[in-house]
């Protein structure tokens, strides 16, 4: 299968990992990933926030590029971009009056960017290759590692721009660790939101938001946070430490990108999956599962 | 938090051109609300909301647009979309606050929450400049502009190590067309 990829830009410096790991993972799994030459910043929340307009526009850009690469498809591992790209093709598709506005003011036809579809890569390989074809890769079973599957807010929300698993019970992502040999666990959280990019402007807000998740995990029984977008995992992985200070808790939960842990179950070393890159380690849960 | 917050409206402030604006330009139909309060029920962030989505909804219908311009909810809603798929209505509630921020903001209304404010304008000025945003750089800048010199610093000593701060501003090929997205969209519209 051939797809354009867009990684975006937490995937070029902070989540480096996440995008060496999903490269690794689907060509594994033969999906061919084509990055989209010279993409653009989707303008994550910041263009959302202040301008809308623009947001549909800096998409448009990227759908427009795909386009031009001679493919339908494109994918993204970030939830954030996937929210904006997603939102973008789907006001292109049905809302002609702000497509017409946009191709004035900025000059340009949006006719091809129209056509392109998108979707998350965590959906994408449930579709294209499924818990049986992902049975198949695994060498190295995750033996019963007990993992609360964290799929956030954009992944799934809203429901009629996502269209994929339940908004609020997903299931995709437990499925997929289940295909891999882990023990995914019952808990409330799986789907509450991290505190998004509010990170560096108002920490409290993550500390708050992302301390009720790690809480939620740590009732539940789970030696790890499986994220599927660099912002959910940013923020558990670098605010744990203020949040257990706040709640004088020591959680020390690792918060592992799904494509890490599909990786390792495919026989990948710990090290080509970058996860010696996470603030909080996973080596001890790693070695007790003979992984490490 | 200002006792503002909480005036009472009165009932001859009532108008409803917010309502029909909301309806024309967002495709949002706020008269379909009934008033179940599902929205506040599963919104992220109530708990520090001036205002619960529900009664956001209510203020629209109100037509109580200064109430609106100025509450400190525009500026902590996570947009975790909770609220629209709770809603029996499919009120878009994220998209009313993101039109009436856009507005506050172009309007330069203040806000108590400046460093979310101004984290979203240096962000978009890092997208301006090269088409992308370069992390490391933009927190950087942030703590700089928002004079908190020290914030982060430990944590920041942290992810140097694990390699996580890069100090690189990738730069777009053709920004040339990213900028004329700005200027003729954002610039345009501006004013
Ligand atoms: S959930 Fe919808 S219908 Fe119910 S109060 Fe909120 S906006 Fe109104
Ligand atoms: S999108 Fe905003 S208003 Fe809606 S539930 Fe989330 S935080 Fe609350």
């Amino acid at each position: 299968m051939d797809i354009a990829y867009f990684p975006g830009c937490s995937l070029h410096a902070m989540a480096h990992e996440y995008d060496t790991s999903t490269r690794l993972v689907c060509q594994r799994l033969g999906i061919n990933l084509y990055e989209v030459p010279d993409w653009n910043c989707c303008g994550a929340t910041a263009a959302h926030s202040l301008d809308h307009h623009l947001s549909v526009g800096l998409s448009s850009r990227n759908l427009a590029l795909v386009k031009d690469m001679n493919l339908k498809q494109m994918t993204t591992p970030c939830a954030g971009c996937f929210n904006r790209l997603k939102t973008a093709s789907v006001e292109l598709k049905q809302n002609d009056d702000l497509t017409a506005e946009i191709e004035k003011l900025a000059g340009i036809s949006l006719t091809g960017a129209k056509e392109v579809e998108v979707a998350h890569t965590l959906q994408v390989i449930m579709e294209a290759v499924g818990m049986e074809g992902i049975k198949e890769q695994v060498i190295k079973p995750l033996n019963g590692m007990k993992l609360a599957a964290y799929s956030g807010c954009l992944i799934t929300r809203p429901r009629a721009i996502a269209q994929f698993d339940d908004p609020e019970q997903p299931v995709a992502l437990d499925h997929l660790l289940q295909a891999l040999g882990a023990q995914p666990v019952h808990w409330s959280h799986k789907a509450e939101c991290c505190g998004g990019g509010f990170a560096a402007s108002d920490t409290d807000i993550v500390v708050d938001l992302g301390g009720q998740v790690l809480e939620a995990a740590r009732q539940a029984g789970a030696e790890a946070i499986v994220a599927a977008c660099p912002m959910c995992q940013t923020n558990l992985d670098t605010r744990q430490r203020a949040i257990e200070d706040e709640r004088g808790i020591k959680y020390n939960l690792p918060i592992v990108y799904f494509t890490q842990l599909m990786g390792l179950a495919f026989s990948y070393s710990p090290r080509q999956m970058g996860l010696n890159r996470l603030l909080t380690s996973p080596t001890t849960l790693l070695r007790s599962r003979g992984l490490s | 938090m200002s006792a503002d917050f909480y005036k009472p409206m009165r009932l001859n402030e009532i108008d409803s051109s917010l309502q029909e604006e909301i309806k024309k330009v967002c495709d949002i139909n706020v008269e379909l609300c009934m008033e179940c309060g599902k929205c506040t029920g599963g919104c992220s962030n109530a708990h520090i909301f001036d205002y619960t989505p529900r009664k956001i909804v209510q203020l629209v219908k109100l037509g109580a647009e200064k109430t609106l311009l100025s509450m400190d909810a525009l500026w902590t809603c996570v947009s975790c979309q909770l609220c629209v798929d709770r809603c029996p209505s499919q009120i878009n509630i994220p998209h009313i606050m993101d039109y009436i921020r856009e507005k506050a903001h172009r309007q330069g209304v203040k806000t108590r929450r400046i460093n979310v404010e101004l984290f979203h304008d240096l962000m978009l000025n890092s997208i301006r400049k090269t088409g992308r945003v370069a992390e490391a750089p933009l927190m950087l800048n942030f703590n700089l502009r928002s004079r908190q010199y020290m914030k982060d610093a430990v944590l920041g000593g942290r992810m140097f190590l694990k390699g996580k701060l890069s100090p690189f501003s990738p730069v777009v090929k053709d920004i040339d067309h990213v900028r004329r997205l700005f200027k003729k969209i954002a610039d345009n519209r501006e004013g």
